[in-house]
This record gives C-alpha cells, sequence and structure tokens, in this order.
C-alpha cells in the first residue's frame, strides 16, 4: 500500500494560479421560469401529479404523499403563514427532526420570498435563545411537546415569536395557550385565505428571486458561536447543477432517506433540492433510533455522511462480523483479503489474472451482496463522505466491499471538489467540480470562488468581510495543495498545522483518521509541534466495542472509567497504535497515550454538533495530560467536571495512566 | 371530579397468609379519570392490594366493586376481560418473544377468530389480525417503541422492557389501569419519560390509573390523589399536599427516608 503522508514538506503549487475544472458545467437551460426552488417546485408537481413525492414510516407502514398532496400542504401553509403576516425577507425558524412537515414548511416560507432557518433539534436553550435571536425569526416551528416545552421555557427571552407552531401534537392536547398553534390549524387558516385570494400562491413563487435569500445554515463553528450563512436560491439551483451530470448523476426515480439534520445545508442540497428540482422521493424515518432499519428498507441511492459515521460504520460491521456465527467469518476472512488484493491492482492500473477475478466474483455471492444488503447499500450510487478528512483504511475497506466512497469537499459557504466515480484517489479530496475555481494562498489556504456561493453570514458584515475578498474568493481556513492529477489534498486548519521539533510538518487529522479506523478507539486527539518534542494522543475507547472484546476475554469491569483504565485495554490500545505507528513517518509517529476515562461530548463543547474535536477547548481540559505526558510521568490524577443532562455538574476524579511505546 | 362515580371500591378488605396480616380493614375509592397513588414503606402490603385487586390473591374479610359490580370471587382473567390491566414489579413479559408479539398476545382477549378460522388465516381471521395489528401499532407509536419493535424482549434494557409492559398493559384496552413501580430501578431520564407517557396516557384516554410508587417526587408530581399504607393499613389519603404534610405519613415514611 502507498499511501502519500500529507506534510507542509508539499509546497508545489505555484500560489496564485488559478485552477478549473476540466467539465464543463451544464447550466443550460436555467433562466427566469425555473431559478427559484418554489418556481422548480410547481413545475414539478405539474410533471409529476399523483406520482409519490415522499414517503413517511408511521405505524410501521410507509404512508405516501403524491406530488398533488405535497402542492396542498405547502400552498395552504405558505397562504397560512401570509394571513398571519409573514412578509418577505422575515425568518421562520424550525426545530425538529426531519419529517414531511418540515420540508413543506421550508417549501411555503421560500415560496413567501422568506427565509427558513433550521436549528439542530438537541439544541439546549441557551442554543435555541442565541439561534432565534440571531436570526430575528418571527415564527418557530417546533415539532412536538419536548421542542415546545424548550420554547414555552424561554418565552421571555424571544419576544419576536409571533407563533409556536407544533406538527406533531402528542401530549399537547391540553396545552391551551394562544401563543401555540398546530400545524393544521395554520394550513386551515392558509385555505380560508386562499378561497378569499384565488391564485395567491401561484403570484407568490412567480413572484420569487433566485437572489431571494431562503435558507440561514449554522455553520460548525469549530472556533466560535455557529454564524448563519446566508443561502439563495441560486446556491442551490445552480449548486444542483455542478455535480449533477459527471459526478453523482439523480434520476426521479431515486430514493432519498432523510435523516441528517435539515440545520445542515447538506440535507438541503442534496435532499431538499434534488426533491425539487429532479424530483426524487424523499423518505422520512419512523425516528431518529430507527435510521439503521430504514436505511435497509429504503435501500437509497445516495448517502452522505459526515466522515465519523462512516468510520462508525467500518467497525461496527467488523465487531458484527466478529460475533456472527463461524461459517460467516470465515468467509468474510476468506474473501476480504482477496478483495484487497483486487483493488491494491486496480490502483496500480495493473491488469487483475481471471482466477483472482472469478474468486472476487464468488465473493460477491457469499459474502459482499448480502452485507451490502444488511447495511442498505444495495442501491447506492452517489456513496459521499464529507466534514473531517476520512481514513483511506476506511474508503479502502468499503470498496473491497463494493461499495465506492467517494469524498466531497464542500462547506456551508460554498461548493469546492468531488471525486468523479471510477476516479477515487486515497488521500485527496476529489477534482474540482465544474464553475468552480480554487487558488491556492501563499499560507497554502484554500480559496474557492463560484456562482454557487453563499451571500455572506446574516447580520454580520465584519466576519463575512472575513472570509470573503472583493475578487470574490470564499477563505476556506483549510490548507491543502492540488496535486499534479488535479485532485485537491486537503491537510488539515490553516491553524492546525503544526510545525514538528526537527522543522517537519505534520497535520494532527491525519494521524487522527487512522487511529480512528480500529473498531477500538472512537475520538483521538492527537498534539504534537512547538516545544512538544514528540507526538502524544488522548485517545476515547469505543465503550461498545471494548466493552464486548472486555466480556469476550473475561475482563470484569464496572463502568465506562473503570474498563478505560484497565491495563489489559491499555494494551490492547497500545497494539492498535503500534499498528498505526508503522505506516507514519518517524518523527509524526506517536510515542505516549493517555486513554480517557469519559467519552468526549458535545454538550460539554468538547466536539462541534457535526462532532468535529474543538481542540483548543480540549488543550485547556485536558491540559494536566498533557503535561503529564511530556513531563514523564507515569499517571495523572484528572477531576474534571462532567455535565449531566438534566443541567446538573457534578465532579469526577480519576487516576489516568500514561502509556508509553 | 368529586361527584364522579368511583370506578374502583375497596370496601374494608383484610388479607391474611397464616399469621401475617398482610392487609387490615383497607377502605378507600378510586374515582373515575385520575391518578391515584399508593405509597407506603416496604412490606407496607400495596403489591398486596394490587394483586388483590387483579385477582391474585382472594381477601378473606371486605369486596372489591368495579364499576359497580362485586369482583370479589373472580379470577383474574374474567377480571382482565372487564377492563382492570396492569404491570408488575418484577416484570412479567415473554422474554423470548419480540416486543410486537408482546403486545399482540395481549390483544388475544379482544380476539374472536378460534384455533381453526384462526390456522385458516384467510377471510375474516386476517382481517382480524390487522385491525389488532393497527391498534398495536399506535401503542407503539404513542410509547415511541419503533425501534424495538422486532427486537427480542430479553435483549432490552430494563427500561424498555418496562416501557413494553405498560404497552401490553394498554393492549388490553383496560378501564383501569394498574401500575406496580412502573419507575422502579431506572435513571433520571427513562423515569421522567416514563412520567410523560403515563400522563399522556392519562391525559388522551382518560384512563383510571392506579399506580404504586417510591420516588416519592414523581408520586407528588403526578398523581392526583394519594394513598399511604403502613404495615397493612390504611394510615392516610388525600391530595399530594396534604399527604406531604400529614404526621403519620412522615412519621412512617418520609421520616423514615430522611
Amino acid at each position: 500500500m502507498n499511501i502519500e503522508t500529507p506534510t507542509v514538506a508539499h509546497r508545489a503549487t505555484k500560489p496564485g494560479k488559478i485552477y478549473t475544472s476540466k467539465f464543463p458545467i451544464k447550466a443550460a437551460g436555467l433562466d427566469s421560469h425555473n431559478d427559484t426552488l418554489p418556481k422548480n417546485f410547481l413545475l414539478r408537481v405539474k410533471e409529476f401529479g399523483d406520482r409519490v413525492a415522499m414517503r413517511k414510516k408511521r405505524y410501521g407502514i410507509w404512508q405516501e404523499y403524491s406530488w398533488n398532496e405535497v402542492y396542498q400542504h405547502v400552498s395552504d401553509f405558505c397562504l397560512g403563514l401570509v394571513s398571519m403576516g409573514l412578509k418577505a425577507g422575515e425568518t421562520v425558524a424550525i426545530i425538529g427532526d426531519n419529517d414531511p412537515e418540515f420540508y413543506w414548511a421550508q417549501i411555503a416560507t421560500h415560496s413567501a420570498r422568506a427565509i427558513s432557518f433550521g436549528i439542530f433539534s438537541d439544541a439546549g436553550a441557551q442554543e435555541l435563545i442565541y439561534g432565534i435571536s440571531k436570526s430575528k425569526a418571527v415564527f418557530l416551528l417546533a415539532h412536538n411537546q419536548e421542542q415546545v416545552d424548550k420554547a414555552l421555557e424561554i418565552r421571555a427571552q424571544i419576544p419576536n415569536i409571533r407563533k409556536v407552531i407544533y406538527w406533531d401534537d402528542q401530549g399537547l392536547w391540553n396545552y391551551s395557550d394562544p401563543w401555540l398553534a398546530s400545524f393544521e390549524d395554520i394550513e386551515q387558516l392558509g385555505e380560508a385565505y386562499g378561497k378569499t385570494n384565488p391564485g395567491l400562491y401561484e403570484k407568490l413563487v412567480s413572484e420569487t428571486k433566485r437572489k431571494d435569500i431562503i435558507i440561514l445554515s449554522m455553520t460548525s463553528g469549530t472556533t466560535s458561536l455557529p454564524k448563519l450563512a446566508m443561502i439563495n436560491n441560486w446556491r442551490l439551483v445552480y449548486g444542483n447543477k455542478l455535480d449533477i451530470h459527471d459526478f453523482a448523476p439523480v434520476f426521479p426515480t431515486d430514493n432519498w432517506l432523510s435523516f441528517s439534520p435539515m440545520a445542515w445545508l447538506t440535507e438541503q442540497a442534496f435532499g431538499f433540492t434534488p426533491f425539487l428540482i429532479n424530483g426524487i422521493i424523499v423518505n422520512f424515518p419512523e425516528g431518529p433510533d430507527t435510521v439503521q432499519t430504514d436505511i435497509r428498507e429504503v435501500a437509497p441511492a445516495a448517502l452522505l455522511f459526515p466522515s465519523r459515521v462512516w468510520e462508525n460504520l467500518a467497525s461496527v460491521i467488523q465487531v458484527r462480523i466478529n460475533d456472527s456465527s463461524w461459517l460467516n467469518r470465515r468467509l468474510y476472512h476468506a474473501f476480504m483479503p482477496l478483495a484487497y488484493k483486487v483493488i491494491d491492482l486496480e490502483d496500480a492500473k495493473k491488469p487483475i489474472p481471471a482466477p483472482l477475478r472469478f474468486l472476487r466474483w464468488l465473493g460477491e455471492f457469499a459474502v459482499f451482496q448480502p452485507l451490502r444488503d444488511k447495511i442498505g447499500l444495495t442501491r447506492a450510487r452517489n456513496l459521499l463522505t464529507a466534514g473531517a478528512a476520512l481514513s483511506p483504511d476506511v474508503i479502502r475497506f468499503f470498496r473491497a466491499l463494493g461499495v465506492e466512497l467517494r469524498q466531497l469537499y464542500a462547506s456551508t459557504e460554498s461548493a469546492g471538489t468531488m471525486h468523479a466515480p471510477g476516479d477515487v484517489k486515497l488521500a485527496s479530496v476529489g477534482v474540482i467540480l465544474p464553475g468552480v475555481e480554487i487558488k491556492i494562498a501563499d499560507d497554502q489556504e484554500i480559496l474557492l470562488r463560484t456562482e454557487a456561493m453563499f451571500s455572506g453570514y446574516f447580520d454580520d458584515p465584519e466576519k463575512t468581510a472575513e472570509v470573503m475578498d472583493e475578487e470574490g474568493w470564499y477563505h476556506t481556513g483549510d490548507a491543502g495543495y492540488i496535486d499534479p492529477d488535479g485532485h485537491l489534498i486537503y491537510l488539515d486548519r490553516v491553524t492546525d498545522m503544526i510545525e514538528l521539533a526537527n522543522g517537519e510538518g505534520f497535520s494532527p487529522q491525519y494521524i487522527e483518521g487512522r487511529l480512528k479506523f480500529s473498531p477500538y478507539i472512537q475520538d483521538v486527539m492527537a498534539v504534537g509541534g512547538f516545544d512538544m518534542h514528540f507526538v502524544t494522543t488522548i485517545i476515547n475507547i469505543n465503550f461498545e466495542n471494548v466493552a464486548r472484546w472486555a466480556e469476550k476475554n473475561r475482563i470484569a469491569f464496572t463502568t465506562f472509567v473503570d474498563l478505560s483504565q484497565r491495563q489489559e485495554v491499555y494494551d490492547l490500545i497500545k497494539q492498535e497504535v503500534e499498528h498505526v505507528n508503522e505506516t507514519l513517518p518517524p518523527p509524526a509517529r506517536v510515542k505516549k497515550f493517555v486513554i480517557l476515562h469519559k467519552a468526549f461530548d458535545a454538550d460539554e463543547a468538547e466536539l462541534t454538533r457535526t462532532r468535529k474535536l474543538r481542540r483548543r477547548a480540549l488543550e485547556n481540559k485536558y491540559g494536566q495530560m498533557l503535561d503529564a505526558m511530556y513531563g514523564d510521568l507515569a499517571q495523572v490524577t484528572v477531576s474534571a467536571e462532567v455535565k449531566y443532562r438534566d443541567g446538573r455538574t457534578g465532579m469526577v476524579e480519576t487516576a489516568v495512566k500514561v502509556a508509553t511505546i | 371530579m368529586e361527584q364522579a362515580p368511583p370506578t374502583l371500591h375497596i370496601e374494608n378488605i383484610s388479607l391474611n397468609f397464616g399469621g401475617i396480616r398482610a392487609l387490615q380493614q383497607i377502605d378507600f375509592s378510586v374515582r373515575q379519570g385520575e391518578i391515584l397513588a399508593v405509597i407506603g414503606p416496604n412490606g407496607a402490603g400495596k403489591t398486596s392490594l394490587i394483586n388483590s385487586i387483579n385477582g391474585f390473591y382472594n381477601p378473606q374479610e371486605g369486596a372489591i366493586v368495579f364499576q359497580g359490580r362485586d369482583i370479589t370471587r373472580l379470577p383474574p382473567y374474567k377480571r382482565a376481560q372487564l377492563g382492570i390491566s396492569r404491570t408488575f414489579q418484577n416484570i412479567a413479559l415473554y422474554t423470548n418473544m419480540t416486543a410486537l408479539d408482546n403486545l399482540m398476545a395481549a390483544r388475544h382477549i379482544h380476539m374472536k377468530s378460534n384455533l381453526l378460522t384462526g390456522a385458516i388465516f384467510w377471510g375474516p381471521a386476517q382481517r382480524e389480525e390487522i385491525q389488532h395489528r393497527r391498534f398495536v401499532e399506535e401503542i407503539i407509536d404513542f410509547l415511541e417503541m419503533e425501534a424495538i419493535r422486532k427486537t427480542i424482549v430479553g435483549n432490552l434494557s430494563y427500561g424498555l422492557r418496562k416501557r413494553v409492559e405498560l404497552g401490553r398493559a394498554l393492549a388490553l384496552e383496560p378501564t383501569l389501569l394498574l401500575l406496580d413501580e412502573p419507575m422502579a430501578g431506572m435513571n433520571v431520564d427513562e423515569k421522567e419519560d416514563m412520567a410523560r407517557f403515563i400522563l399522556d396516557i392519562h391525559e388522551r384516554q382518560h384512563m383510571t390509573i392506579m399506580l404504586i410508587e417510591h420516588d416519592m417526587g414523581l408520586v407528588m408530581d403526578i398523581s392526583d390523589r394519594v394513598v399511604a399504607l403502613d404495615f397493612g393499613r390504611k394510615i392516610a389519603e388525600g391530595t399530594p399536599d396534604d399527604i406531604k404534610h400529614n404526621e403519620a405519613v412522615i412519621k412512617a415514611y418520609l421520616g423514615q427516608e430522611a
């Protein structure tokens, strides 16, 4: 296996050169009749009529909605909001899990030239107050009792909200507050309003403009409070044309499973937008806990996960295989090495000998096809990974299973790069999409320019100016370079690139990605550089998998804390680290590590909601451990504040061992 | 509320096991549509009381009147058919069946098909099965059990098994629901979920609920009235506020804990 190790030594790119895609953009046919999402909605309704548009699993059965039914809901709800005074440019905040009503409310809002703003459903009171006041929302759609209770609790702090509208009434039957209304209430208002104003909905839609801001999307905010990126129609309509033809083809018969948070632009760009433009069928899971079984039933054509979900899936598969029957294990371990051999030959562009090809074909029936069925990937065509860079091992693992995972490099702010089908290069994040330009700055920062670009941060010209320059370049803050094949290699955040003591550069994320491929490791933070002479890591064990391993090996333990500090577990993790060390250049090898007594937690501000590490916060919080590792201590007693789900805080005191390799 | 006729009337019942007097002259009513909590220290006779109501035990003295009908001598299954269903302190589910099948099994008392039509299945029996499945699916939706529908009950966590048991009790379509320590052994999150479900059931179906519970905070939050037992005797009855300030209760129970 020959994977390039990205280091800052790669400075091959000439600063200032503008790279573009070798593919032309196919955006012909976009004009004023279809340049906004609501206009596309009406076109699809006309085109598809009674064909199924979306499904929601309720009472164990996939309940269908036709385009005509969706039209009824959307137009009624839109007119309902308008009759209650919603004006163009105002914001409607929506908090809840993905549901047909979430989609309807969005289309309705956009049709009125107003802005929808999705909030993560697990947002706490403070996050909710921040989001609602920052976005200046005038209506709040709240999924169910849980969300309505949250809104009632912070009512005094969100005076700009005129009405809270819920769409799941369980437990809300006895709430009589006039501040609250049900989704149906608003639809009824709209129906009546539509009768007195015939043709109003169509008129509203015809007035929508491509430059209308339609969505506020929360950026993940690895460094500060989340910013609200303004997304206009054109960002999504034009963006849809960038990747559709050559990179991620979409057909009206495609199924999509809508479960990634609507607050995230991913769902908007890969679910909501193709739904309106390409007419794909959108399926909504029964609930957040049933996604895994629902994926299998839907067998979606496209899946886009943040990289860590793919990593998780890879380790879950491996653990399940180890737990399965003797025959299954034997088959898996017999065919997997063959599959790896095939992809190695493919990568080397060498011919595959006929016997090997035959065995791989056999493995398809014995192992790979059934396995893909189990994880719902039988009809998957566009499997994308985004967010933090994905470990090449994970990409190889899925390719061996017969699934081509392709990296997407994009952000809320701008489209970027993607692997073309059949052109997956390990360690790269893809080639430049048509309609996108890339420039690499002097400090290796990646700059992007395209028409599919956000319109600045809401109500925050200063933050906007920090990332947008006069020439229209968006400064990503990511470091990278374009390799000779035209692939973009992503290294790390510019601010996270670290120079080791010997002057060589190193990217902590890269080491972390490799370590996380171990089924026993959930999260890692790698540290090194400056006055620290070697690389150390703080490791989070994957509790489920390690617990299973411990049970199998008859190692008794009580809690997470106890398990994490067992000597046997340290030995297990040490093996994993040594294995990864073999693939790293000597200065970047991990010399010491600690296993943390708890899991990194987004609720404690250790991770972002998209589960990226908040490095600065972690370095402060676990400074003691870093000092111990660099100060040659054998163990360190930590007392960490733990925040419980109900808001109380407590202290945990424990001794954490330092392991040396 | 005051005028509603009692759904259940416990008339001076006494229950003895040999020389042990488990219940002595217990007398109170459960009014229609209320949540009544029975509290008391360990061994006070709370579970004996529920067992007497659903027919597992037969009190030697007194009568139990359910919706105006004396049921003191009826066997448990007849009482279930009349609309009394319960959950157990120690969970009594079919552990090798799925959550869904456990709930479907509870629909048995409402099924009309017999062994023969059930075996042939085609026609009325199939329609009946579908109709009952729909009812059960509504409970699954109500109690948010979608993700565990097809999971073998034995593999579920304690808190989820308790939820399945509640679902099974609901599947009987009871008019009186007896809950024996529905929240015992649960963590804070699970307790809150369970309390919310109990309140939802009460609100949505106006069901009369009698529950035994140890967690005083929760009892005071969700119940309309409280009956306190100690050594088989009723020592107090009243609103949660009354009970909180009742000296006999404080002495027998709260005082002991504090």
